[in-house]
C-alpha cells in the first residue's frame, strides 16, 4: 500500500517542489518529514500558532491545511526568513529584545509578524494585536515579543513615511 | 571587587540568551526535531473511565494490524512501583505507579501502547484494542475522598512511600503533615478580630506549547538512549531504570533544548514506554502528547481547599494564623506532600506571628493527578493568605497595605516554620538575609496609584474600578535535599566547555549560569560554550524545580569556575614567574596589580595544553545549600467590574521582585511578566470542566490561556537586593509571581464592588453572584 | 473525518457535478478549519471549491456582495461606506484561522457558537445557491435549521447579499467571549431604523450558547414603535426567553447566560443606535 499516492506541487520558499502526499495529509505533517523542522507541532488544531507558514504571504497554520489545498500556490516557512549569517530583521530584535525564552512559539511568531510587515503600512497597535492573536507563547507575557515588534515596526512605518514623504514632494 | 554590583561585568547585564538565535531561526532543537526518519510513533489506548478494573484485555488483534511492531500492556512489562515524580530520592511520595495496571484511576489513566511505523497506523490498532471493564464507583472530590465508606483507589499491596511518612491508601490519604509554634489557640483568643474562612483554588496546566515529547533509540552497544523534554534528566534516568528493571548504567538522558515546562515536566510519564519499546524492537521510538493528552494525562495543579483561622489585634498585631489544607493530588500520588509542604512553609513566615498552626491533608481523587507547576501549593495558599490580610485590615481600620509594611517579616527575622516545614522531613531553621520587600511595597503602590484608591462604598454605575494588592514570597531551592554539579575546561583558544546537569527547559538558565561562569573567570560570556543536562556527559543535577537553578546550580558553577581559575593563577604565575599571590584575573588574562605583567588565557591554554607540565585546566564543583531564601514581591493590579454581567477588564499588573542580584536583568523581567500572565489567566480564565470525572475542555479552543491581544499591561520592576548565600548576590526568581494575580484581583474585586469571592478562576458568574449577594445584604 | 481523495475541479458546474457524483461520499472543502470539531470517522472525498472564482466582495446595486469563498480576514479589512461585516469577522478565532476560514464555510454548516449567521439575520442577507441555476434564498429561510441539508444534492452556496443599510438604519453587534479566540459566549446582532428617536424597524438575532441561531421575534415586537432608549432596551431584552432558551456554556449556567445574553442585546441595541444617528448626523 502506497502511503503517499497523490502528488502535490507548490513553490516552497522559493522553490518550485513536487510532493509526494495523502489526501488526508496536513501541511505542517508533509514539512517536518521533508526536513524543514523549524516550523512546530503545539497543538494540532490551528489554536496555537507554533506551525504559522505563510501561504502567499498570509500567515497560516500548516496544521490545518491539507497539503491538495497548496497546489500551485506559494509557501514560505521559517528557514527562508533568515540565517546564522543574516537573521531578518524581526529575528534580530527578538534576539536582542530577550524575547526568546523557551522559543517553541518564535518561528511561528516570527512569521505572523513578516505577514504583517508585508501586508500593511500603518502599525496601530490593534492592527499588531489582530495580526499576532494566534500565535500563543506560555512563557514570556508578550511584554517583550510586543517590544521587539514595536521597535522593528515603528521603525519601518517611519521609513515608509519618509518614502510616501518624498515621493509626494518630487 | 568582586561582590560589589558595581563591578560586575557579566552578570547584573542582560546579556543575549545563549541559545536565542538558534530558537529564532527554527534550526533543529527540541526532541522531536531529533527524531530519524525510521523512528516508530507511540499511540495509547487511555482509560475512559475514572475508575475501573480492566477484567480482560485482548492486544491480540491489534498485534497483527500493519505496521504494527509492538504492543505494551499490564501481561508483558515489568509490575513496578514506583512514582512518576522526579524527586530527591528516595522520594517523599508514594510508590503507586506502575507502567501499566490492571486498574485504571482516572480518564486518561494508561492502559495499553501501541508502537506502529505511522501515527495512523498506531491508531487503528489502539483501536482494534479490547478491554472489558469493571466499572468501580468513582471518588470526584476531596469530600468524596474523606467519606467513611470512600472506594479505595489504591488497594494494589505494593503502594508504599520509600520514606517514614504518614501513608493511609485505605483511607485516600497520600500524606499528612502538621506543625504548630506557640499557642494557636491561646492566640485566636487574645484576638480582637477572629476570621475563619475557607478558599478553594482550581485545578490547571501548565499550557508549555511544546507537549511532552520523548524519543528512545538504542545506541551501537545497545545502551538506551532517551532524548526527552524533562525537567529532570537524571531523576528520569534513575526512574526508567527502576520501572524497566535495567541498570541505571545502561539508560542515558539527553535533555535538548525545552519548549516550556513550568513543572509539568517535572515528571517521567513517556520515556519509561519509549524505552521498553525501543529494547524491545531495536526501533528508534518517538511519542509526542497531542494537546488533549497533555491537559488529560500531563500534571496539573492541585487543587486545594484552603480554611484560614486568624486572629488581629486592633493594634494590627496578628495573634494567630492557622491554615488547613486539603491537597487534591488526584490519582497518583507524586508531589502531594511537597506541594501542600509548601503551602505552608512558603506562606506562614511572610507575617510575623508567635501562633501558628498547620495542617496539610493529601488525598487521592480518580481526578487529573496533581504535579510540579510554578509556585508550588504557595500559589493556592496565598490566595487564601493575602484575602485574609486584606479583610483583617479592613476589621482594624487600617489601610492593607499600611497592614502588611507593619508586618511581614524583615531582613534578620526568623520563622519556626522555616524549621518545621521541609520536604518530606523536618525544615531548615533559617534566618531572612536579603529582603527588599518593603521597597517592592513602596514602588509598587507608586506605579499603580494606590494613593487615590477609594472605599467601594463610594462607587456607582456598571461599570466599577478597583484596586488591589498581594506580597508574596517564596524559596529558592531545597536545602540539605538539592544538588547541583558543574565542571568547566579550557580549550586551546581561551574558551571554556561549561558542563552542568542543570536543566534550562527555556527559562535561560544555560545563558545566566555561563554568566556566573564568565564573571568568577573574568572572562566574557561568548567564550563560554555550553553542554548540559545529558546523564552521560555531564553531572549531576537535581533538574529544573524548586526555584533553584540560580540560587544552587550557580553556585556550583561559581565554585567550578574558581577552581579552574585557581588553576590559570598557578599556571599564570609559573609563567610570569612570580607569586600567585600578586596576581589577578583581568579580561581573560592573568595579570599583577598594576598591569604591567600580564600572561593571556589563550597563552596560558597553549602553555598547559601543549608546552610544559601539560595538564588540562579543569575545574568541578558541588553545591548542597544551607538555605532557602527567598524572594520577595508585592503585586498590584487595577481592573474595571462590568457589574451588569460580571466580567472584569485588567487595566494595568505590576508585578514587583526582589530576587537579589538580577544575574541576567532582562531575563528577570521576561520570567516575571510571564509568570504574572499566566497567574492572570489561572485567576480569570483557565479552567478545567468535568463531566463525570472526565475534563470536557481539553484543547486551547476551550481552555482559556491569553494571546497578544487578550493581554493586558503587565509592568514588572526589580528591585535589587543582595543575598550573601547567593551566587554574586542572586535568588530565584521564577517561580514567585504566578501566585499574586488570584489574590490581587479577589483584593481589587472586593475594592471595586464589595463583593469577597473566595474560589476562582472569576468567572463572570462568580463575580455576577457575588455582587448581587452584595446588593443583597446592603 | 478522514479524506481519501483530493479533486480540484476548475469551474462551478464542474464542482457541482463532481458532489452530485460522489454524493454523501462526497464534501465541498473551502477553508477546511472546521472540520476537526467534527468528530465523525467517516471517509470522504474532498472537491476543493477555492478555486472557482468564489473570492471577492463588491457592490451591486442595492447590496455588497461576498464571494462564498472568500476568506473572513478579507472581509475584515475591506472598508467601504456603511461596510458592517467586518466588526463581527475580526472577533472571529485567529488572524491564521481568518486567513482560510471563509464566508460560505461559516455559514453553510452552522455550529451553534457561529457569529456570521446572527449578523447575516439580523442585516436580513441573501444567500445565493447554485444547482442547475442561481437561487437567492433569503436569510430567515436559509437559517431555519441547518444548511448542510440543502447542499445535500450537490447545490453550492456561490455568495452572500447583504443589503445596503437605508438612511436611519443602524447596526450593532455585540459578541461576548472568554477570550479573543474564544468561542462566542452570547453573540447578538441588531439591525433597526429610527424615525427620529422612534423604532421603526428593527430585526435582532441571537447566537452563542443557544441550540441553533436564530431571530427573536418577540423582542422584536417589544422594540417597534418604541423610543430608542436604554430602559426600553432592557425591558424588551427581557424578552428573549420566551424566543430561545439559554443553554450554559464552559462552566456557565443557563440562568448566567440568559443575564449575559440580556445584557448583551442592549448593549447591541445601543450600538445600533448610536451607529444609525452617527450615519444621519
Amino acid at each position: 500500500m502506497n502511503q503517499y499516492p497523490m502528488t502535490v506541487s507548490f513553490t516552497l520558499n522559493g522553490e518550485k517542489r513536487t510532493f509526494a502526499t495523502a489526501p488526508g495529509e496536513n501541511l505542517l505533517d508533509l514539512l517536518r518529514r521533508s526536513g524543514l523542522r523549524g516550523t512546530k507541532f503545539g497543538c494540532g488544531q490551528g489554536t496555537c500558532g507554533a506551525c504559522t507558514v505563510l501561504l502567499d504571504g498570509r500567515a497560516v497554520n500548516a496544521c490545518l491545511l491539507f497539503v491538495g489545498q497548496v497546489e500551485g500556490r506559494e509557501v514560505c516557512t521559517i528557514e527562508s526568513v533568515g540565517s546564522f549569517d543574516k537573521s531578518s530583521e524581526i529575528q534580530q530584535e527578538l534576539i536582542d529584545g530577550s524575547a526568546v525564552q523557551c522559543g517553541y512559539c518564535i518561528p511561528g511568531i516570527v512569521m505572523s509578524a513578516t505577514a504583517l510587515m508585508k501586508a500593511e503600512t500603518k502599525y496601530d497597535d490593534e492592527i499588531v494585536r489582530e495580526y499576532m492573536d494566534g500565535n500563543i507563547c506560555r512563557c514570556t507575557g508578550y511584554e517583550k515579543i510586543w517590544g521587539a515588534l514595536r521597535r522593528v515596526l515603528d521603525r519601518r512605518e517611519a521609513s515608509l513615511a519618509k518614502v510616501e514623504g518624498s515621493g509626494s514632494k518630487s | 571587587m568582586g561582590n560589589d554590583p558595581k563591578n560586575f561585568k557579566q552578570v547584573n547585564h542582560s546579556v543575549t540568551k545563549v541559545d536565542a538565535r538558534q530558537l529564532a531561526l527554527g534550526k533543529d532543537s527540541y526532541v522531536a526535531d531529533f527524531a530519524p526518519a525510521n523512528a516508530l510513533v507511540v499511540k495509547m489506548l487511555w482509560s475512559p473511565h475514572p475508575h475501573a478494573r480492566i477484567v480482560s484485555l485482548d492486544v491480540s488483534e491489534a498485534e497483527k494490524m500493519p505496521g504494527v511492531k509492538a504492543v505494551l500492556w499490564h501481561g508483558n512489562v515489568p509490575r513496578i512501583a514506583h512514582c512518576t515524580a522526579g524527586q530527591g530520592f528516595p522520594e517523599p511520595s508514594p510508590y503507586d505507579t506502575f507502567m501499566f495496571d490492571t486498574k485504571v484511576r482516572f480518564v486518561g489513566d494508561r492502559v495499553a501502547a501501541v508502537a506502529a511505523e505511522s501515527a495512523e497506523q498506531a491508531e487503528a490498532a489502539v483501536a482494534a484494542i479490547k478491554v472489558e471493564y469493571e466499572l468501580l464507583k468513582p471518588v470526584l472530590s476531596i469530600d468524596e475522598a474523606m467519606a467513611p465508606d470512600a472506594p479505595i483507589i489504591h488497594d494494589e499491596p505494593e503502594a508504599h512511600v520509600p520514606i517514614p511518612i504518614p501513608y493511609d491508601p485505605k483511607t485516600n490519604l497520600v500524606a499528612r503533615v502538621a506543625c504548630e509554634a506557640g499557642d494557636f489557640e491561646k492566640g485566636m483568643k487574645e484576638a480582637d478580630f477572629a476570621f475563619d474562612d475557607t478558599y478553594e483554588t482550581p485545578y490547571a496546566q501548565a499550557c508549555p506549547i511544546e507537549p511532552y515529547t520523548s524519543l528512545a533509540q538504542l545506541d551501537s552497544s545497545g545502551r538506551i538512549v532517551i532524548t526527552t523534554s524533562t525537567q529532570v534528566p537524571f531523576h528520569c534516568r534513575r526512574i526508567v531504570a527502576r520501572t524497566l528493571d535495567v541498570p541505571v548504567q545502561k539508560v542515558r538522558v539527553i535533555k535538548p533544548r525545552i519548549g516550556g515546562g513550568f513543572g509539568c515536566k517535572q515528571e517521567v510519564l513517556l520515556e519509561d514506554v519509549v524505552a521498553m519499546f525501543a529494547l524491545r524492537t531495536g526501533r528508534p521510538v518517538l511519542w509526542q502528547f497531542t494537546r488533549e493528552e497533555t491537559f488529560r494525562t500531563g500534571r496539573t495543579r492541585h487543587p486545594m481547599r484552603v480554611r484560614i483561622r486568624a486572629g488581629v489585634k486592633k493594634d494590627g498585631t496578628i495573634t494567630a494564623l492557622g491554615m488547613d489544607c486539603w491537597n487534591n493530588t488526584g490519582a497518583y500520588g507524586g508531589h502531594g506532600l511537597t506541594v501542600v509542604s509548601c503551602s505552608g512553609s512558603k506562606v506562614l513566615p511572610l507575617y510575623r506571628c508567635e501562633n501558628i498552626h498547620f495542617d496539610g491533608k493529601v488525598l487521592y481523587t480518580n481526578l487529573p493527578v496533581g504535579g510540579a507547576y510554578r509556585g508550588f501549593g504557595a500559589t493556592q495558599a496565598f490566595f487564601a493568605m493575602e484575602s485574609t490580610i486584606e479583610q483583617m485590615a479592613e476589621a482594624i481600620g487600617m489601610d492593607p497595605m499600611e497592614f502588611r509594611q507593619k508586618n511581614h517579616i524583615k531582613s534578620g527575622e526568623g520563622s519556626p516554620i522555616f524549621a518545621a516545614l521541609g520536604e518530606g522531613k523536618e525544615g531548615v531553621p533559617m534566618t531572612v538575609g536579603s529582603n527588599a520587600l518593603a521597597e517592592c511595597i513602596v514602588k509598587g503602590a507608586e506605579e499603580v496609584g494606590w494613593k487615590n484608591r477609594t472605599d467601594w462604598r463610594s462607587k456607582s454605575g456598571r461599570y466599577r474600578r478597583g484596586i488591589g494588592m498581594a506580597c508574596l514570597m517564596q524559596g529558592s531551592s531545597i536545602p540539605h535535599i538539592d544538588m547541583g554539579g558543574a565542571w568547566i575546561k579550557i580549550n586551546d583558544d581561551a574558551s571554556f566547555n561549561l558542563m552542568f546537569g542543570a536543566t534550562d527547559i527555556g527559562t535561560g538558565a544555560d545563558t545566566v549560569l555561563a554568566q556566573i561562569a564568565a564573571e568568577e573567570l573574568a572572562t566574557t560570556v561568548d567564550k563560554i560554550i555550553v553542554y548540559a543536562s545529558d546523564t552521560d556527559l555531564t553531572p549531576f543535577d537535581v533538574g529544573a524545580y524548586a526555584s533553584s537553578t540560580t540560587y544552587l546550580s550557580g553556585e556550583a558553577v561559581r565554585k567550578a569556575a574558581a577552581e579552574a581559575k585557581r588553576q590559570l593563577l598557578a599556571s599564570g604565575a609559573e609563567m610570569l614567574n612570580l607569586p600567585v599571590e600578586t596576581l589577578h584575573c583581568e579580561d581573560s588574562a592573568v595579570q599583577n596589580a598594576d598591569g604591567s605583567k600580564k600572561v593571556s588565557y589563550a597563552d596560558i591554554a597553549a602553555y598547559t595544553l601543549y608546552q610544559k607540565n601539560q595538564y588540562q585546566i579543569f575545574g568541578t564543583a558541588s553545591h548542597i545549600t544551607e538555605k532557602s531564601p527567598p524572594p520577595f514581591a508585592a503585586h498590584f493590579a487595577e481592573i474595571e467590574v462590568d457589574t451588569w454581567t460580571g466580567f472584569i477588564r485588567v487595566l494595568n499588573y505590576i508585578s514587583t521582585i526582589d530576587c537579589g542580584t538580577a544575574i541576567n536583568p532582562a531575563l528577570c523581567e521576561g520570567q516575571t511578566e510571564g509568570g504574572t500572565l499566566n497567574g492572570i489567566s489561572y485567576a480569570l480564565t483557565e479552567e478545567y470542566i468535568f463531566r463525570n470525572g472526565r475534563m470536557t475542555n481539553p484543547s486551547f479552543a476551550d481552555y482559556h490561556i491569553y494571546s497578544m491581544r487578550d493581554r493586558p499591561p503587565i509592568k514588572a520592576i526589580l528591585v535589587p537586593s543582595y543575598e550573601e548565600t547567593g551566587p554574586f548576590g542572586a535568588k530565584s526568581v521564577s517561580e514567585i509571581c504566578i501566585n499574586g494575580p488570584a489574590p490581587v484581583f479577589a483584593n481589587a474585586i472586593y475594592n471595586a464592588t464589595g463583593a469577597r469571592i473566595r474560589e476562582f478562576p472569576f468567572t463572570p458568574e462568580r463575580v455576577l453572584n457575588a455582587i448581587k449577594a452584595v446588593k443583597r445584604e446592603a | 473525518m478522514k479524506l481519501c481523495e483530493f479533486i480540484r475541479p476548475t469551474s462551478l458546474s464542474e464542482a457541482r457535478d463532481k458532489l452530485r457524483e460522489l454524493g454523501p461520499q462526497g464534501m465541498a472543502l473551502a477553508g477546511g478549519t472546521a472540520l476537526h470539531f467534527l468528530q465523525d470517522q467517516t471517509t470522504r472525498r474532498a472537491v476543493d471549491i477555492t478555486r472557482l472564482g468564489l473570492s471577492f466582495i463588491r457592490k451591486e446595486g442595492d447590496f455588497y456582495v461576498v464571494g462564498a469563498t472568500t476568506p473572513l480576514a478579507d472581509i475584515q479589512r475591506y472598508r467601504a461606506p456603511d461596510w458592517t461585516l467586518h466588526e463581527v469577522c475580526r472577533r472571529i478565532a485567529t488572524h491564521q484561522v481568518r486567513n482560510i476560514s471563509t464566508i460560505g464555510g461559516n455559514i453553510c454548516r452552522v455550529f451553534p457558537w457561529a457569529d456570521l449567521p446572527v449578523v447575516l439575520l439580523a442585516l436580513d442577507a441573501r444567500m445565493v445557491v447554485f444547482s442547475d441555476k442561481e437561487e437567492e434564498i433569503v436569510s430567515d429561510e436559509f437559517f431555519d435549521g441547518q444548511p448542510t441539508q440543502r447542499f445535500a444534492d450537490g447545490s453550492l452556496l456561490t455568495a452572500v447579499k447583504v443589503p445596503l443599510l437605508r438612511a436611519h438604519q443602524g447596526f450593532g453587534v455585540v459578541k461576548v467571549s472568554r477570550n479573543s479566540a474564544a468561542f462566542s459566549l452570547v453573540t447578538m446582532a441588531v439591525s433597526l431604523e429610527l424615525d427620529g428617536e422612534v423604532i421603526k424597524t428593527v430585526r435582532v438575532a441571537a447566537g452563542g450558547a443557544v441550540p441553533f441561531p436564530r431571530r427573536l421575534p418577540t423582542v422584536e415586537a417589544a422594540l417597534v414603535g418604541r423610543e430608542a432608549k436604554s430602559e426600553v432596551f432592557r425591558e424588551a431584552a427581557t424578552k428573549a426567553d420566551s424566543d430561545v432558551s439559554w443553554r450554559g456554556r464552559e462552566s456557565l449556567s443557563p440562568d448566567y447566560v440568559r443575564q449575559l445574553a440580556e445584557v448583551s442585546l442592549h448593549d447591541a441595541l445601543e450600538r445600533a443606535v448610536s451607529f444609525a444617528r452617527a450615519r444621519n448626523a
